[in-house]
């Protein structure tokens, strides 16, 4: 067996001396777009759904983590860390029924990646997030990603205005001050542009959805952690729901979601006003990190008279760091339908499930 | 029984049964021959073997990399990551450090430990954290340096001795493993502080993730500064590889010197059995048996001999090629690279090459007295002698071939090498060797001529039937000759070129070694190793008040036209004043040294002009850190130390291009009247906590001349076995003289010669052999030596190498080998002295 080159992180101090997301953040765009090296774990997070004109489905995912090791760098080399940047990329080829994923893990050094919000960019070596018009009211961002299999060149253009999470700018994750992120979606972005799959090159179009989260310890300590999707849906609404997960199997009351309608405007819900659940009978056992993941969900939004299913086209999307570098998750695309407020209604969106192999922790390992 | 096998076991069998001892030495020769070649060939491929850099043995399946003289910016890599493509860039630091107690200098690789995927898989660890894994003292070491995890090793890289904690042990796979075992791996900025390179990268490995038809050579020199280059992955073990090959075919060569001494003496034995058995050919050819019959018999026989002798040899040779690995490698690493040894592999190859070198060379030798013995007639069977009268009629007719070869090799020796190697130099040795073997019965002749009256006068009878005996019998007598005197030649020849070469080193480094110290970091240095140490150590040397000058000599290693080579700089100010330099067009080295200090300008030395065709007045175009730089050529200087030859410039001219102050050796000038023992105290003192060393020129001198020896051992090592084969096969040869002239001796017995005189006439025949070869071989060997020095040496290395006879050095060896042609005439002596006269008159 091929023994994985292990980077065992180091102990964290954990969240000494990091900010925790707090109510009243003051948001300010284009710079809250970018990094916040004051809290410990930040990441921005595209996914979506494409097609070709033919018809032909893709999934994608391209995510971006900075892990921060210590507050300051110990000396003036930029070989020297103060956060681990880690990639994840991941391609769902629904028809072929292949999901590809790779990964990377860098510092800082002299410019492999980090984020700068001068050049308005986001980068792990030649993956990049280039945000043309950072300013909204456009903030056309290009994603760029180049892999052994495949690689993606994308155009992504809000739809909506960023939406802020939660109440009072934070998204509460577990019962106590800190314990929250300060999260922010462009929940409907237009992307077009092409990808190549083992030199076959696609042109394609479809919609996407982007997640940037910063926190500093944001877990609550009995929670072994989340389900979380985004749905978009065909009348121009979107939904994003999480459910913590707490070890007794029960999912934390802090757990919430937000509704976005076709104009833009954002509602949040409380945990009290969603029902999140798997479906029976559609667990999926991971051979990788043996985790069992379940791939149907039933959403009731009964505020909103909103009932819909969830399902995949595609089992195994399960995102595995080569050398157990952060979580180990299932992260991929979905289809969704049902019914609002009487009518039928349909859409697609991204589900991801963490903490399934084993309990999920943020950042740094102890 | 087939007639054929009948023929074979008569003619063939039985006689060599009855002569053991002759059989087992020739035997034994071609045993010897056949272990040198295969020593030799099993040792060239592990030594120069894998051919493979010990700085490339961790690049995985990298497909190019990025280089450029004196490092690479660090800021170049985010702009190659960056590149919209997939393509992966991974920098390296690479370096060496000094493992003391093991006395062995190892390979230092600065990885990106983070972002870099290629130790995945072969490194091991245990409860290592990232604190670990970039701190400047934690080290990742191939298992055969260290057993096991937490271990120290105790480090000398640059001019700081540390001890650094071993945090993970490097897996030895298969493919990789024997290179894999005896590195260190540290993170890339621990690297770059270990070795002074800050900011800096020694490589780029670049791997393209997805192989499709784009050009991927020219979409990445797109994207790279001038003077920044891409080369394919594995061409510097290439590059090594064409390094190596002229040294390795020189090795080859020589070795195949004792094959010639062993065809020779095959020649002889098949030669002699032809005309001992004529009686029998005779009688066989009488009864029916035909030309090819006869013909394949004595093949056969050589055949056998060839094939016992190259079984022998295999295993000799398998014995005999763990030493000359570590010969060879020692010469490789001292002259040209640092490489790790290979595996001694026994390939098909291998075999080949023994078989066709053993059994080959024997049925080539054998060929011409086989056909001899075809053409006895039945009828001349008995007739003895015609066979001798023959040859004798033939010399003149040899003396015309002679002079043909002898012309031939004049020519050989005037014309080009052939892709760097000197394959006409050596076809005008192996001509000049064949004009020897052809002239030498009429040399032989001649030389019984000359000698017979003084003989005669000091010896008496002796002195007139030994001469005589041997004239009498020239083919026999010149291959004898001719076998004995190609091994003198080939130790004369290489005698001569070793002795001339190092006598020219010798006046090179005492006009070389001017000053009175010389500094550099500690540990043994191999070839194209350039550790450097602190400016400062050379700036309180400097500031010593003993001291009058420091000359900062700082090199970088170069590739010019696919070639490695230096470029080093040092300050011609003080050069000038208290150095010398010899230049190939005789111009003052003050004159030469005065313009090298102003501008973009260079000297080169000898090698590195005659390989690459450059002279003064010419513009060597180099990409020096990061830039593409114009340097004028102002001399051509005389230079000794490095195979690859060498650019230097001033100072002040690298420092410009690569601003980096950091030297790599010190030559320190005391001032006037200071007693240069009293001065190294202070020396030393101020080097303070730096590893370095501190020379005089004397210790210089003899490090550089024991270098010097340890290159040429393997060299005199193939000639002392040459010699050892060719007097094995003289005594062989003797013996059968003595069989062979039975009956003449059966006659001076009977005529009352006693035991003794017979025993002395034998020896004294033997004794005018060695003389006769030493005579020969001097002369050929000089001439050959004269090929080596002028055609070999000029056109694989380009060094001028001034004519020397060592003549100590010679005398002593033909001393030895006349010795060991009496001591080779003892048991044929002794053959001779126990024929019972009655019995051999009666068989006549």
């Amino acid at each position: 067996m091929k023994r994985a080159f292990c980077i065992v992180m180091m102990a964290a101090t954990a969240a000494l001396g990091f900010d925790a997301a707090r109510p009243g953040y003051d948001y300010q765009f284009p710079r809250d777009h970018f990094s916040h090296p004051n809290f410990e774990t930040e990441w921005w997070y595209y996914t979506g759904n494409l097609h070709t004109r033919q018809g032909r489905r893709f999934g994608f995912e391209l995510t971006f983590f900075r892990y921060a090791v210590r507050e300051e760098s110990a000396g003036d080399s930029p070989w020297n860390i103060r956060d681990l940047y880690l990639a994840h990329l991941t391609l769902s080829d629904i028809e072929s029924q292949r999901f590809h994923k790779t990964d990377r893990l860098n510092r800082a050094g002299p410019g492999l990646a980090g984020v700068d919000a001068e050049k308005a960019l986001i980068w792990n070596g030649n993956w990049r997030v280039q945000w043309l018009e950072p300013a909204m009211p456009k903030g056309t961002q290009r994603l760029t990603a180049y892999a052994d299999e495949f690689s993606l060149e994308l155009d992504l253009s809000p739809l909506k205005p960023p939406v802020i999470h939660g109440a009072d700018g934070i998204s509460q994750k577990a019962a106590g001050e800190g314990k929250a992120s300060h999260y922010i979606s462009f929940t409907r972005l237009a992307a077009s542009g092409s990808l190549v799959l083992r030199s076959e090159t696609f042109d394609v179009k479809g919609l996407a959805w982007m997640d940037h989260e910063f926190s500093t310890d944001s877990l609550g300590a009995e929670q072994i952690g989340w389900d979380w999707m985004s749905i978009q849906l065909d009348d121009d609404s979107e939904l994003m729901l999480y459910r913590m997960r707490r070890s007794d199997g029960t999912a934390d009351p802090h757990s919430s979601g937000t509704y976005i309608d076709a104009d833009g405007r954002a509602r949040h819900l409380a945990w009290s006003e969603i029902q999140m659940t798997p479906g029976a009978g559609s667990d999926w056992k991971s051979p990788t990190t043996g985790g069992v993941y379940p791939l149907t969900w039933k959403v009731e939004i009964p505020g909103l008279d909103l009932d819909l299913t969830g399902a995949t086209d595609l089992d195994d999307q399960e995102v595995v760091s080569e050398r157990r570098v952060g979580p180990s998750y299932w992260e991929g695309a979905m289809n969704f339908s049902g019914q609002k407020a009487g009518k039928p209604i349909t859409g697609a969106g991204y589900l991801e499930m963490t903490g399934y192999d084993k309990p999920l922790e943020l950042g740094p390992e102890e | 029984m087939t007639s054929a096998s009948v023929l074979f076991v008569r003619l063939i069998v039985r006689p060599l049964g009855r002569e053991p001892v002759r059989t087992a030495l020739t035997i034994f020769a071609v045993a010897l021959g056949v272990a040198v070649v295969v020593a030799i060939h099993l040792a060239g491929s592990a030594a120069t073997g894998s051919f493979q850099s010990s700085l490339e043995t961790l690049t995985g399946d990298a497909d190019y990399e990025i280089s450029a003289v004196g490092g690479l910016d660090e800021g170049l890599l985010a702009g190659l990551q960056a590149l919209p493509h997939p393509l992966q860039f991974f920098p390296r630091i690479e370096g060496y450090a000094w493992l003391a107690p093991d006395r062995v200098s190892v390979p230092v690789f600065g990885f990106d430990l983070i972002g870099d995927r290629s130790l995945d898989g072969i490194a091991r660890t245990e409860d290592f954290d990232l604190e670990q894994l970039t701190a400047d003292d934690s080290v990742w070491a191939g298992s055969a340096l260290v057993p096991e995890i937490g271990r120290k090793l105790r480090l000398t890289m640059n001019d700081q001795t540390r001890e650094f904690p071993v945090h993970g042990i490097l897996d030895v796979s298969a493919e990789n493993g024997a290179s894999r075992s005896n590195i260190v791996v540290m993170d890339i900025g621990a690297a770059q502080r270990a070795f002074g390179k800050e900011g800096r990268l020694d490589r780029i490995e670049v791997f393209v993730l997805q192989h499709d038809d784009r050009d991927w050579e020219s979409i990445i020199t797109a994207a790279l500064p001038e003077g920044v280059t891409l080369s394919r992955q594995g061409s510097r073990s290439d590059e090594n590889r064409k390094m190596l090959s002229a040294f390795r075919w020189n090795v080859r060569v020589l070795s195949y010197i004792s094959l010639i001494v062993g065809a020779f003496l095959i020649y002889n034995t098949i030669a002699i059995s032809v005309v001992r058995r004529r009686n029998e050919i005779g009688v066989m050819r009488a009864l029916g048996a035909g030309r090819n019959a006869v013909t394949m018999a004595f093949l056969g026989e050589a055949g056998c001999l060839g094939a016992v002798g190259t079984a022998i040899g295999i295993v000799l040779g398998w014995l005999m090629a763990d030493g000359a690995v570590d010969m060879m490698a020692a010469t490789v690493r001292s002259l040209y690279v640092s490489s790790t040894p290979g595996e001694i592999l026994f390939t098909p190859g291998s075999l080949l090459v023994a078989v066709a070198s053993g059994v080959g060379v024997s049925l080539l030798a054998a060929l011409a007295p086989a056909r001899e013995a075809a053409s006895v007639a039945p009828s001349e069977a008995m007739a003895r002698g015609r066979h001798e009268t023959a040859a004798r009629i033939r010399i003149g007719r040899y003396l015309a071939y002679a002079s043909l070869l002898a012309a031939g090799s004049w020519g050989a020796a005037l014309l080009d090498p052939v892709g760097g190697m000197p394959l006409f130099g050596y076809l005008s040795a192996v001509l000049i060797i064949a004009a020897t073997a052809l002239a030498t019965p009429a040399m032989v002749n001649a030389l019984t001529r000359l000698l017979s009256p003084l003989l005669r006068a000091i010896f008496g009878a002796q002195g007139i039937l030994a001469p005589r005996s041997l004239s009498a019998s020239p083919a026999r007598t010149s291959v004898l000759v001719t076998a004995l005197a190609t091994a003198v030649a080939m130790l004369v020849s290489v005698s001569i070129m070793v002795g001339s070469y190092r006598d020219t080193v010798i006046v090179w480094l005492d006009e070389r070694l001017r000053a009175d110290f010389y500094v550099r970091t500690a540990g043994q240095r191999e070839a194209r190793q350039y550790p450097t140490m602190d400016p400062a150590v050379a700036d309180r040397i400097e500031a010593l008040p003993q001291v009058e000058a420091v000359d900062r000599f700082r090199a970088y290693e170069i590739r010019y036209e696919g070639r490695p080579s230096i470029i080093g700089s040092g300050q011609s100010e003080v050069l000038i004043r208290h150095g010398r330099l010899g230049f190939l067009d005789g111009s003052s080295s003050k004159d030469v040294l005065t313009a090298l200090g102003s501008g973009d300008r260079a000297i080169i030395t000898e090698t590195f002009s005659n390989r690459h065709g450059l002279g003064v007045g010419d513009t060597l175009r180099l990409p020096i850190g990061g830039r593409m730089v114009d340097l004028e050529i102002v001399g051509v200087y005389y230079d000794y130390s490095n195979e690859g030859g060498a650019v230097i410039v001033d100072r002040k001219t690298i420092l410009k291009y690569l601003p980096d102050p950091s030297p790599s050796n010190l030559a320190i000038y005391l001032a006037e009247g200071v007693d240069s023992e009293s001065a190294r105290p202070a020396i030393e003192q101020a080097a303070g906590s730096h590893s370095v060393t501190v020379a005089d020129h004397r210790t210089l001198r003899t490090r550089a001349l024991e270098v010097f020896d340890r290159t040429f051992a393997i060299t005199y090592a193939l000639e002392v076995i040459a010699i050892v084969v060719a007097i094995l096969g003289m005594a062989g040869a003797l013996v059968a003289l003595v069989i062979d002239r039975r009956g003449e001796i059966g006659v001076l017995r009977f005529l009352g010669a006693s035991q003794g005189q017979v025993r002395g006439l034998v020896l004294f025949e033997s004794g005018l052999i060695g003389l006769y070869s030493n005579a020969i071989g001097l002369l050929l060997g000089s001439l050959l030596s004269l090929v080596l020095i002028f055609v070999v040496n000029k056109q694989s290395f380009g060094w001028t190498i001034q004519f020397h006879w060592p003549a100590a050095m010679l005398l002593g060896a033909l001393t030895f080998i006349y010795g060991a042609a009496l001591i080779a005439g003892i048991y044929p002596a002794r053959v001779a002295a126990r024929l019972n006269p009655i019995e051999v008159v009666h068989e006549e």
